[in-house]
């Protein structure tokens, strides 16, 4: 469970948080779904209740737990969006594999934000985009049966994130020690995280 | 020198320890400086065989160390300029010892490890990895003159010691120099690539000679004891023996270099990306919705398409050689480097949802390619079907990135880019 903080905000916050994973764990679509309204529309209701200072952390603001985070091309800031593909950790824009900054169609783009091209003088093709979790973490630790699943909130620089769990039916998480169960359902335990940053303010 | 960082000369403690400190800083600073130097001589020379004469060099030095040969030693056998602390400002003087020592050219070495060290990094072909390594030399130095002064009050009396454990201290060395040599001796392309043609890419070789498109705009083919030949207006160079392929404004050309005899043509416009192994040449097409790997027998004229790819992926520049076929295709959710038989099926090398893996080339068993990930790229080495996979090289940079390859018997041609500016050059590396 998340460690206690110490202050009465902090104390609603983590109750919040639980409620949003509890209702997650009893597979309720209602439940997730009402996580999910809940985080993107209702959410001057969490701002109300975490605290407007950064959330303690130890590797990424918003994480209070060990499990390390997922691999991705900005290790460990696996920044991602609503479908769990990688974003950039500080400007929030979608990227690439490779770290670069793409635009919608996914090609690669300068600081300008035009075009790569290549040393042909082409406009470089796209490079590959795929979810940290489902993709980058069953590819790289080989596991088959990674999905993303609970979630919790912090706030981090003004900001409502989202702390996602990457979960797996192994025993081992991505630190190599014992997983927990965290917000996972379904008998998975929680392999690795990512986060994704709501933009609603705290 | 060593009596000379003493409270008694430097004037107090404190004066004692900045004077360290300026040596110090001066040594290791001076040593990077000159490993620097070498590694970019060794890139620009090209030196990457150089590692094999290294790693003799490091056997003979190990040899005379241990007694078993008398080689003299090409060095100044000179000391540090004792007036120099009488006549200069501690600053400098402190600075200046620290750079003569730091630099190693300019005074007398006892044992011949030092020239080892140079040879290997020149032969190490990289200035930053040059620099690294030779600043452990230059902190070596500073190291002589903090260390007798935490054992012992006088430092003559630490270097006394230190020279009564002369033989000892010389058969270490030569056991140094005699792992240096075998170390060298089994990693020949520790070194990494060797840059052949700046402002290029698009590399194709074929015994012994080797093409490669500019970014001016031409193609060129480069054979050894021959002026270089240019085919301007050309780009994507394809060589087989004799026969050089290319794109031009009509589509794909293929000549005899030497003398730019025309001796085949794709006519089509969006025919690209050409690989020849004559009278074959395979190219991409573009047809509506598609992009075909299409190879032609250029004497019979008879054609067969190998690779069909919905039009939003890619299909790279493939490779043909000894009746095999080699390309990448790259989707939005994954990359892959295939290969098959001209009659056979289609076999993946390496396919990746994370990585972008292509640029794939041939030479008999072996293939080539490119792997590049977020923060590190790498130029891999295969076996066709099992073997044991290989990296030529490996950069750790989100700048550069690698491009387009091209493989010969015991070497390989890659191209390295910078995303920043385009600017492209080609690297060899042996295997």
């Amino acid at each position: 469970m998340p460690q206690p903080e110490g202050t009465r905000l902090d104390r609603q916050a983590e109750r919040l948080s639980a409620r949003l994973a509890e209702s997650q764990t009893r597979k309720s679509f209602l439940g997730r779904l009402g996580a999910a309204a809940l985080a993107i529309a209702g959410g001057s209701a969490v701002a109300a209740a975490v605290k407007p200072d950064e959330a303690d952390a130890f590797h990424l603001c918003g994480h209070i737990w060990t499990t390390g985070s997922c691999p991705s091309p900005y290790p460990p800031l696996a920044r991602i969006d609503r479908k769990g593909y990688p974003l950039h950790p500080s400007s929030g824009r979608p990227i690439d594999n490779l770290g670069r900054i793409v635009d919608s169609a996914g090609y690669a783009m300068d600081g300008n934000g035009n075009r790569l091209r290549g040393p042909d003088g082409a406009v470089l093709p796209p490079a590959p985009r795929t979810r940290v979790c489902e993709d980058w973490t069953r590819e790289q630790k080989g596991l088959r049966d990674l999905r993303t699943q609970g979630s919790w909130f912090r706030c981090c620089s003004g900001r409502i994130r989202k702390v996602v769990d990457c979960c797996s039916f192994s025993r081992r998480r991505i630190n190599g020690d014992a997983s927990l169960t965290g917000y996972c359902w379904g008998g998975r335990r929680v392999y690795c995280v990512m986060y994704y940053d709501t933009g609603l303010p705290c | 020198m060593l009596e000379t960082f003493t409270p008694a000369v430097c004037g107090s403690r404190k004066r004692q320890i900045v004077a360290q400190a300026l040596f110090a800083v001066s040594a290791v600073v001076t040593a990077a400086a000159l490993g620097l130097v070498l590694g970019t001589i060794g890139n620009v020379l090209g030196a990457e065989r150089a590692v094999l004469i290294a790693a003799a060099l490091a056997l003979l030095a190990a040899a005379r160390e241990a007694g078993l040969l008398r080689l003299p030693l090409p060095q100044a056998r000179r000391q540090v300029p004792e007036r120099w602390r009488f006549e200069l400002p501690l600053p400098v003087w402190a600075s200046g010892y620290g750079a003569g020592l730091g630099a190693g050219f300019f005074t007398f070495h006892p044992v011949s490890t030092f020239w080892i060290a140079c040879a290997g990094a020149l032969a190490l072909a990289s200035p930053a990895a040059a620099a690294l390594c030779f600043s452990l030399y230059g902190a070596g130095r500073a190291l002589m003159v903090v260390w007798p002064r935490r054992h012992a009050g006088d430092p003559t009396a630490a270097v006394e010691r230190l020279a009564g454990k002369r033989g000892a201290l010389l058969r270490a060395n030569a056991i140094a120099l005699v792992a240096c040599g075998v170390l060298l001796a089994l990693a020949p392309t520790a070194g990494g690539g060797v840059r052949v043609a700046q402002n290029a890419y698009d590399p194709s070789y074929s015994g012994g000679v080797l093409a490669f498109a500019t970014q001016a705009g031409n193609v060129v083919v480069r054979s050894p004891g021959r002026p270089q030949i240019v085919y301007e207006n050309a780009s994507q160079p394809a060589l087989d023996r004799s026969f050089l392929a290319y794109v031009d404004g009509a589509g794909v050309r293929i000549v005899r270099w030497l003398d730019g005899t025309e001796v085949g043509r794709v006519p089509s416009r969006t025919a690209r990306r050409p690989a020849l192994d004559w009278p074959l040449v395979a190219f991409v097409r573009r047809e509506g919705g598609w992009r075909r790997l299409v190879v032609r027998n250029i004497v019979t004229g008879g054609h067969r398409v190998h690779v069909s790819v919905r039009a939003g992926a890619q299909l790279g520049r493939p490779s043909l050689r000894g009746g095999r076929l080699a390309w990448h295709t790259v989707t939005r959710s994954q990359s892959s480097v295939l290969w098959k038989p001209l009659k056979g099926s289609k076999r993946v090398v390496m396919r990746s949802k994370v990585a972008l893996v292509s640029n794939p080339s041939l030479y008999r068993s072996r293939i080539l390619w490119t792997e590049e990930r977020s923060g590190v790229s790498y130029v891999r080495l295969d076996w066709l079907g099992a073997g044991p996979r290989r990296t030529l090289e490996r950069m750790r940079t989100r700048i550069r990135a690698y491009w387009t390859t091209t493989l010969g018997p015991g070497r390989g041609y890659w191209t390295r880019w910078a995303l920043g500016t385009g600017a492209a050059a080609i690297y060899r590396g042996t295997y």
